[in-house]
């Protein structure tokens, strides 16, 4: 056992952290949310020259071949800089999703060494979801219709701009027909590619959020210290550090619940199920605290648009809501707890069986 | 102790919700929004304060020579109640008739008197709080903008130098009640003083704050040689700080328990939400709109305590402690209504940023804990003040 990420794979999230610093500059979200300027295309170019669209795809597709350990901070990367691109969603779920598909489809094995590059964006939409985030910018869409899986080009659905509470989140509702030239896969195989891409959604959302809280910390942390009241930084003061304090601590536990997730969603069995959704809770609750923690230090500057926390507040509002949301994920907890299928136990609480 | 109210004061709540009714389904149809914070269509919202204000139903704890009704604190409390329940609009005129209005009442001249509370109540002079400075937030005291008196050409007045912000409604104003530092080289609460400034005038300028809610209720007001005759200054110059916080105490009258109405009607509009989209079937969802629903009981009652014991002049212990109350309670609303929503709480109604109502109310929710006294300021006062314990250290300012 060993709970640790290797020199690889915090040397490639430290590249993308100073990739991310250049191109998500809070001026560069500002023109992102004011769609001013075609910055987008340039800014998936950079992340895609990483080759970071690619980290889960088999190497044969000319991806990475690596696994969800190595994505996990990649995905907690562009949480903290609220990347406006979907990155995330492509790389963490759609590309996944293309390769599992691969063997038994051969459209998804056609599409799927662009994907990785990048050279392609691909969308995807969750099951039930109707809005799918960067549809609009996408190639093709992947797109649920019951269990079937199918993998639909852009220009052959009618898309319409839904605004998000954040504004850099594109995201459209899409009016689609199902044919069995769009179809990749149905039945069982469609079921399963389904699940697994749910759980990849989930667990990243809450890889987002780790970072996102984070982000919202150090940007409270410099406000305090920065920020003089009664003659004194603010920050001197308990009732804020305590606050602050409090978040961090929060943030740390759900840290270990996300990583612990993303080493157990490949398994994609109800340990993974509950691993994920209490990732999801705790990285969700981390975030929401740390949002409304974030405003209470800055005072009602906090509450300004012209102060940058709210862009990161609101993505985690967003994504808290995204891939189930917190009674979703509470339910199934309780479910697999209770229901007895789970394997409990102090035998199989720490250690793999 | 009674809880239920008098036949007459039936007859009054009869009154004021016919009133309403009429005007509401009326002339007034359109401005039947309930919304506490909205600042759109300002013009029909002045024709609407300056209506309350012909039938004398915009600030009838007044005397009746100010434009009021001399109304008991149960009338007040009802027609809070009848205001909300109506789905009245917010009323532009807030901060005039809740705080300035009630001291300058307790505190003015009877020329101050005469001359602001009729305009006031009537709805033609629109007001404005100068208290908050960039530097003087949670500590108030350190106000920075400050007004000498100098020769005009009417008589003495002063000139004002200085910015004030997070100025609500400054952009619908015509005076503004402002604290300033009077006496040079003065700092904390000693040498200010209460100074009432009209607004429509060359040395004053307003820019926009924009919230994360996309809309700009607040504002920063800058003072640039703005002049005010010596006369508008409420209690002594020098004792201005008393003059504010009496201003302060004020703010937990009898709209508290409108403000709760219309708490009421969202979590009424919460628990619909939920049945249609199914969370009400979750037993957690259950759990929490239940126990939103005890806080906002604790809070009629508990206001109805504050108030009648406010009666005797003497503020008790437990009114220190409402504000952080309510604001908590309702920021945990907020959180609730977004977590029924489910993922369809991400959603805006139109670009740029036109929000659903409870999306807007849960971003609104997330500065209660900040205004008007921060959670952080209130537990110091209710721990310093209620409880008597030390002061918190401070720095040599």
């Amino acid at each position: 056992m060993d709970f640790t990420f290797t020199e690889e794979q915090q040397m490639m999230a430290g590249a993308f952290r100073e990739l991310l610093d250049d191109l998500c500059s809070p001026e560069a979200l500002r023109a992102a949310a004011e769609k001013r300027g075609d910055e987008s295309g340039a800014r998936w170019a950079r992340i895609a020259e990483l080759g970071l669209p690619g980290v889960l795809a088999p190497e044969a597709a000319g991806g990475m071949g690596l696994g969800d350990t190595d994505f996990v901070l990649i995905a907690e990367e562009a949480g903290r800089a609220a990347l406006p691109e979907p990155l995330v969603e492509q790389a963490g779920i759609a590309v996944p999703l293309l390769a599992g598909l691969a063997p038994h489809a051969p459209r998804a094995a056609e599409i799927l060494a662009q994907a990785a590059s990048g050279a392609l964006r691909v969308a995807v939409g969750a099951p039930g979801n109707p809005f799918v985030l960067g549809a609009a910018q996408a190639g093709v869409l992947l797109l649920a219709d019951g269990d079937e899986v199918h993998l639909v080009e852009r220009a052959g659905v009618g898309l319409v701009a839904q605004p998000s509470i954040d504004t850099l989140r594109a995201l459209a509702r899409v009016e689609w027909q199902p044919s069995a030239a769009t179809r990749l896969v149905s039945g069982a195989a469609g079921r399963t590619a389904w699940a697994r891409a749910f759980e990849r959604g989930a667990l990243y959302a809450a890889a987002q959020c780790l970072g996102l809280t984070q982000r919202m910390i150090d940007i409270a942390v410099a406000y305090a210290c920065e920020r003089t009241q009664f003659g004194r930084p603010i920050g001197s003061y308990q009732a804020i550090k305590h606050h602050l304090a409090t978040v961090q601590v929060k943030l740390e536990f759900a840290r270990a619940h996300v990583y612990a997730a993303a080493a157990r969603v490949v398994d994609a069995d109800q340990r993974a199920a509950a691993a994920v959704s209490s990732a999801k809770l705790a990285a969700g609750d981390a975030a929401e605290l740390a949002a409304r923690t974030g405003i209470q230090v800055h005072g009602a500057m906090g509450y300004s648009w012209e102060v940058d926390l709210h862009f990161y507040m609101k993505r985690a509002w967003a994504l808290i809501g995204s891939w189930g949301d917190r009674s979703f994920h509470m339910r199934r907890v309780q479910s697999l707890v209770l229901g007895g299928s789970l394997p409990l136990g102090s035998d199989q609480t720490f250690v793999r069986s | 102790m009674r809880l239920d109210f008098s036949p007459q004061e039936e007859t009054f709540r009869r009154e004021a919700a016919t009133w309403l009714e009429g005007q509401l389904s009326g002339p007034f149809a359109d401005l039947r929004t309930g919304r506490a914070h909205d600042i759109s269509a300002p013009e029909r919202r002045k024709e609407w304060e300056r209506a309350l204000g012909r039938a004398r139903w915009s600030a009838i704890g007044w005397p009746e020579e100010y434009g009021g009704r001399n109304a008991t604190l149960a009338e007040q409390v009802i027609f809070a109640e009848e205001y909300a329940r109506a789905r009245a609009p917010g009323r532009l005129g807030h901060l005039g008739i809740e705080l300035c209005g009630p001291t300058i009442l307790a505190l003015g001249t009877e020329a101050q008197k005469r001359r602001f509370l009729p305009k006031m109540s009537a709805g033609e002079e629109y007001w404005c709080q100068g208290y908050s400075e960039p530097n003087a937030g949670s500590d108030l005291s350190n106000v920075r903008t400050r007004a000498r008196l100098e020769k005009g050409p009417n008589g003495p007045e002063w000139v004002i130098e200085g910015q004030k912000t997070w100025t609500s409604l400054a952009q619908f104003a015509d005076w503004c009640f402002l604290v300033t530092r009077t006496e040079e080289g003065s700092t904390g609460a000693r040498g200010l003083s209460y100074l009432l400034v009209p607004m429509h005038q060359k040395g004053v300028t307003i820019r926009p704050i924009r919230q994360m809610t996309g809309e700009a209720e607040f504002n920063e007001t800058f003072f640039d040689g703005a002049r005010t005759a010596a006369e508008n200054v409420v209690g002594a110059p020098g004792e201005g700080w008393k003059v504010a916080m009496a201003t302060l105490s004020f703010e937990r009258g009898a709209s508290t328990l409108a403000q709760q109405m219309g708490f009421r009607n969202q979590l009424d509009a919460i628990i619909g939400a939920a049945k249609d989209n199914g969370a009400a079937r979750d037993p957690l969802i259950r759990q929490r709109l239940a126990e939103a629903y005890a806080g906002l009981k604790i809070m009629r009652a508990s206001s109805l305590r504050m108030l009648t014991s406010a009666q005797s002049g003497k503020l008790s212990p437990e009114a220190f402690t409402y504000k952080i109350f309510w604001a908590t309670w309702h920021r945990k609303l907020g959180e609730l209504a977004m977590d029924v929503l489910g993922p369809a709480g991400e959603l805006g109604t139109a670009a740029p940023y036109e929000l659903q109502e409870l999306t807007k109310m849960f971003l609104f929710s997330r500065a209660d804990t900040i205004y008007a006294g921060t959670n952080q300021v209130q537990r110091n006062i209710i721990a310093e003040r209620a409880l008597g314990l030390p002061k918190e250290p401070r720095g040599g300012a």
